[in-house]
């Protein structure tokens, strides 16, 4: 068995590795993202990034975290029910500024942590949402919107 | 008595916008703060508004300088979702110009080091031989900057006559031997400006996350090249230069080994590349639903893509790119703590930092 299959076990998650688009998806469920980020440590894999996806309006956001391990690409969606979330960046320094970026981007919360000043900066309210705030073909106060190329 | 002093938003080195909060006590510095987002475009997002095609165009203006990887990382990503596979003839294209961007890139920063430590001389050096590798790029692609040699499939332009580049390789080669290693290697003026300045532990290159040359200065033998190969890496033979100091010798060090061992590559795939076509010929991919994530070691580190789209949609439904310094900057601030001020521009650029990929 190979290190990436034994994971599963390791972590109490029923579901299988799915490999799809270069990606070894995992459904972390029932882990939180903090007991997540734990094994994560514990097997010495890197983290690389939290990709953040809008999703139609009653479905909320979805967070995916990737860690790197030999050279594998691991994938953990979470579903977030409201805007927030547990912070890792006490666990994983390496997330301080994705987790800063999608708290602006995103206006998601990550729980446990403060922030720094703005990075992306309108006003000082968080959540720069350029998928509301600039959606094509209607402007926003503040941002022009962007017409699609035709 | 402590004091601040604020460097920035212009780089004392690169003129690029970024800010640093040093907390000094004397020469030395005690704490720091970093702030980027000066130079944030909204790339991300402008990239759910265009096309197959003009989103290729638009990624490949995230970096000034790895150009190129951008693009080919975003089609190895739209690749997936498309079910396309280049021919062997673009994966060893693909290789030749990664390692041409590589070069040019790692010239580049050996030139703004050298001109930071005061030897401007070897700052044109440098220059000129970054010079020539442009003048290759030019060659094969027509452009010095954005090649626009990505496509979904395969490349753009074929290299009509691989062999007739060696010639390049070999004086490149030649001059980094003779003159450019030797001086970084073993003048007391450069040793004494890099040796045990900017030291990122191991330990601290493992929390922080860091990639590329940064990492391998810390004795992270990490590469995607290897450890997950792309186009055709995996029919190359070279060597993962690794450094265990963490400082910015370290830094000058796997550079510039790193530029023998793409010299190496190079010569590899110009004198193998097989014959036949160089795309896959479709005149309009078609995307099935989904997410498609690639990664491609970059001249400064990991770049990754994650590229969403739906069926029969005209845009990206979302791209999002994780680029070399977006991870490695943050360490800055434990390369800084306990330096002497006046080595923290040459601490700050021993990254190769480049503030375009991080703000986006």
């Amino acid at each position: 068995m190979t290190v990436l299959e034994s994971i599963p076990e390791k972590l109490g998650v029923d579901a299988p590795w799915v490999e799809k688009g270069g990606v070894h998806w995992l459904n972390p469920s029932p882990l939180s993202v903090r007991e997540l980020a734990q094994a994560m440590n514990a097997l010495h894999a890197r983290f690389i990034t939290i990709t953040a996806y809008q999703l139609p309006k009653e479905e909320g956001l979805r967070l995916e975290y990737h860690w790197d391990l030999d050279g594998q690409l691991l994938g953990f969606p979470f579903q977030l029910a409201g805007n927030s979330i547990e912070s890792i960046y006490d666990l994983c320094e390496a997330v301080d500024w994705i987790e800063r970026e999608i708290h602006e981007g995103f206006a998601v919360d990550f729980l446990g942590r403060k922030y720094e000043p703005l990075l992306l900066r309108e006003g000082d309210t968080p959540g720069v949402n350029l998928r509301e705030t600039g959606t094509p073909n209607k402007p926003a106060s503040g941002l022009l919107g962007q017409e699609e190329v035709k | 008595m402590s004091y601040k002093i604020p460097m920035g938003p212009y780089h004392p080195a690169l003129e690029e916008p970024y800010k640093l909060d040093m907390i000094c006590e004397g020469e030395t510095v005690i704490d720091v703060n970093l702030h980027i987002g000066f130079n944030f475009r909204g790339i991300e997002h402008l990239a759910e508004t265009r096309n197959y095609i003009q989103v290729i165009a638009l990624m490949e203006r995230v970096c000034g300088i790895c150009s190129n990887i951008h693009t080919l990382t975003l089609c190895q990503a739209m690749e997936q979702l498309t079910g396309l596979t280049p021919p062997p003839r673009a994966q060893y294209i693909r290789v030749v110009m990664a390692e041409l961007e590589r070069l040019h890139s790692h010239v580049l920063w050996a030139g703004i080091a050298a001109k930071l430590m005061g030897f401007k001389t070897m700052f044109m050096t440098c220059f000129e031989l970054r010079e020539q590798v442009m003048d290759v790029l030019s060659a094969i692609s027509g452009n010095r900057v954005n090649y626009s040699m990505n496509r979904i499939g395969g490349v753009n332009r074929d290299i009509e006559d691989p062999l007739a580049l060696l010639p390049m390789i070999d004086k490149l080669e030649r001059e980094m031997v003779r003159t450019v290693i030797p001086i970084f290697t073993t003048s007391t003026t450069a040793r004494s400006r890099c040796a045990g300045i900017g030291v990122l532990t191991h330990e601290k290159a493992v929390s922080c996350g860091v990639v590329g040359p940064t990492a391998r200065a810390s004795g992270l033998p990490q590469d995607l090249r290897r450890a997950a190969p792309y186009a055709a890496y995996a029919e190359m033979e070279f060597e993962v230069p690794v450094q265990p100091d963490g400082d910015v010798r370290a830094r000058l060090l796997v550079r510039a080994l790193e530029i023998m061992e793409s010299c190496k590559i190079l010569r590899q795939a110009l004198t193998k590349m097989p014959p036949g076509e160089f795309h896959t010929g479709e005149a309009k991919p078609a995307f099935t639903t989904g997410t498609a994530t690639a990664r491609v070691e970059a001249p400064r580190g990991e770049v990754m893509y994650s590229v969403s789209w739906i069926k029969d949609a005209r845009n990206p439904a979302r791209v999002h790119v994780r680029t070399p310094t977006f991870a490695n900057m943050p360490a800055i601030r434990w390369m800084v703590v306990g330096a002497r001020l006046a080595d923290t521009p040459l601490i700050q650029a021993s990254i190769d930092p480049c503030y375009s990929c991080t703000d986006r």
